[in-house]
């Protein structure tokens, strides 16, 4: 265990001191990042007004739900999703190989090498909203409901990060990782909307079978709702079998892959 | 750049663009049906839970057909995301090539750009045929073979428009390391104040001088609203002359930023 936490300090070590050497690209994605959120805030702010409530929350309770998206999205951009990214090159072009010989697990070293340092400082400025946004809300909110909150958001990034390489490993047979992966990607707005709007099948299936919809929108209801342990219970057992889901598919995936010839 | 020229570097990019059969369908089907879904479902809850059965003008059943044309035409306006080769042009050295091509580079990718739309207007195509099929919008929409026409016109100024957009920004490569997410920034802001997002009517009174005469309703709201016979002629011309206004602009921005690049260009990437 010490020895991964070494590891990880030195790609935390080598990504800040690569993230500095293009400046203004730093300070671009932090803008870009930051354009989403106004982005997405702008959104519901106009979609309050025309209606009370929207997924059965009032205004203040949607900023909670925000708080979750933006702080879930700056945490997956910071922590793994380059990484994400360059995967399904690095077997193509079988460069993979140099993850594989390493003497680490190769899930954690491809997942984590890079980390996004300049994301990094857009995880501060959500932490920052994530504060004001509790602090004005206009009932006290306990300090145990809030923790759980914050806990069920860093478990929601794990169950995205999950989610994320279902669609990712099959480039071990396809070769070709563009096309399910923007369908990921436009499934994944799926998450960024309260779970209570969907209906009917589909419903079911963000629950229980893509479970996207628990990424943001479960936090915010155990912060709401009288009995959250239900919602709590749902979330660990979706991120225990979706992840292990991910590790038995990435297992099956490595005996497929041939290298440079994948 | 002749027209028959222009037609040939866009026939090479559609074939090119059309050879990734497997890409094709998986994203048609599923990344469409995907996007579309969380519309439909947003258009459900917000009359659901507000309780009225018009919100500026729109029905529900409308709204719905609003989210359609405007994700299918936001599909042709956006084309793929070929802004990026610019820049990368400009790192890797390649610029130099197209720079000893007989033609003007702009107008050469601008063909690339128009080619690589091939399988994006059949997506489009495909899915507003079934569309017609599932979709039951109300009297209050009046889609005409002319309203079909102005549509088209539309959204061909629209995708001039965005690619000019873009442009300047991937220019900016000629001194700047990374520049993709300048076009992002552009992607987000043209969605939400362009009406791919909510239909600007639904915008605040106070923000909808602003909004008409911003560049962005012209990508997404304006062909829309035309293709569903929202607008009256004037409003149709008035749209489309400040469309051409800004195009006109963009390409002078353009064309200053492009002078100014091309000095500093060294021909051995960055």
């Amino acid at each position: 265990m010490w020895r991964y936490a070494r590891l990880y300090g030195y790609f935390l070590r080598f990504s800040f001191s690569k993230a500095m050497e293009f400046r203004f690209d730093f300070f671009f994605r932090i803008g870009m990042d930051c354009a989403w959120y106004v982005i997405q805030f702008a959104l519901f702010e106009v979609l309050y007004l025309h209606t009370p409530l929207f997924g059965g929350w009032d205004p203040a309770q949607m900023r909670v739900f925000l708080a979750a998206i933006f702080l879930s999205d700056a945490l997956q951009m910071t922590v793994y999703a380059n990484n994400m990214w360059w995967f399904p090159f690095l077997v193509n072009k079988g460069d993979l190989d140099y993850y594989l010989v390493r003497p680490v697990s190769s899930l954690f070293f491809l997942s984590l090498r890079d980390f996004a340092a300049n994301s990094f400082v857009n995880l501060l400025i959500t932490i920052g909203f994530m504060v004001w946004v509790l602090a004005t809300y206009p009932d006290p909110l306990g300090a145990g409901r809030i923790l759980l909150y914050v806990a069920l958001v860093l478990l929601g990034v794990f169950l995205y990060y999950a989610i994320q390489l279902w669609f990712l490993i099959p480039v071990f047979w396809t070769h070709e990782g563009q096309g399910l992966r923007q369908v990921f990607f436009s499934i994944g707005s799926y998450s960024q909307k309260p779970d209570a709007i969907y209906r009917g099948w589909i419903r079911r299936i963000l629950l229980y079978v893509l479970p996207l919809a628990l990424i943001a929108s479960f936090p915010t209801r155990a912060m709401f709702e009288p009995d959250p342990w239900r919602l709590v219970l749902h979330m660990v057992v979706a991120s225990a079998v979706c992840f292990g889901l991910s590790v038995a598919f990435w297992r099956r995936g490595l005996r497929s892959y041939a290298s440079a010839s994948s | 750049m002749n027209a028959r020229l222009f037609l040939h570097i866009a026939s090479v990019e559609a074939r090119k663009r059309m050879s990734y059969r497997i890409d094709f369908w998986i994203n048609t089907l599923f990344g469409f049906l995907a996007e579309f879904g969380v519309h439909f479902f947003l258009a459900l809850a917000l009359f659901a839970e507000s309780g009225s059965t018009q919100i500026r003008g729109f029905a529900q059943p409308d709204l719905v057909v609003y989210f359609v044309t405007v994700l299918l035409i936001q599909k042709i306006v956006m084309g793929p995301d070929f802004g990026g080769h610019v820049s990368e042009d400009i790192y890797e050295g390649g610029l130099t090539r197209y720079l000893l091509f007989p033609s003007s580079y702009t107008p050469f990718k601008y063909a690339q750009h128009m080619g690589a739309l091939v399988p994006l207007i059949l997506q489009a195509v495909l899915f507003g045929v079934l569309a017609i099929f599932v979709l039951e919008p109300t009297q209050a929409l009046r889609v005409t073979p002319w309203t079909i026409a102005g549509a088209i016109v539309c959204v061909l100024v629209a995708n001039l428009l965005y690619f000019m957009m873009r442009l300047p920004l991937q220019l900016i490569a000629f001194w700047q390391d990374n520049v993709w997410s300048l076009s992002v920034m552009l992607r987000f802001a043209s969605r939400l104040l362009g009406g791919a997002m909510l239909p600007l009517i639904f915008f605040p009174a106070w923000s909808q001088d602003a909004l008409r005469i911003l560049p962005f309703r012209a990508l997404y709201d304006l062909p829309t609203q035309t293709f569903l016979g929202q607008l009256t002629l004037t409003e149709w011309l008035t749209g489309l002359a400040t469309a051409l206004v800004w195009c006109a602009a963009f390409t002078l921005i353009a064309r200053a930023v492009w002078k100014r690049g091309d000095r500093k260009y060294t021909g051995v990437g960055i």
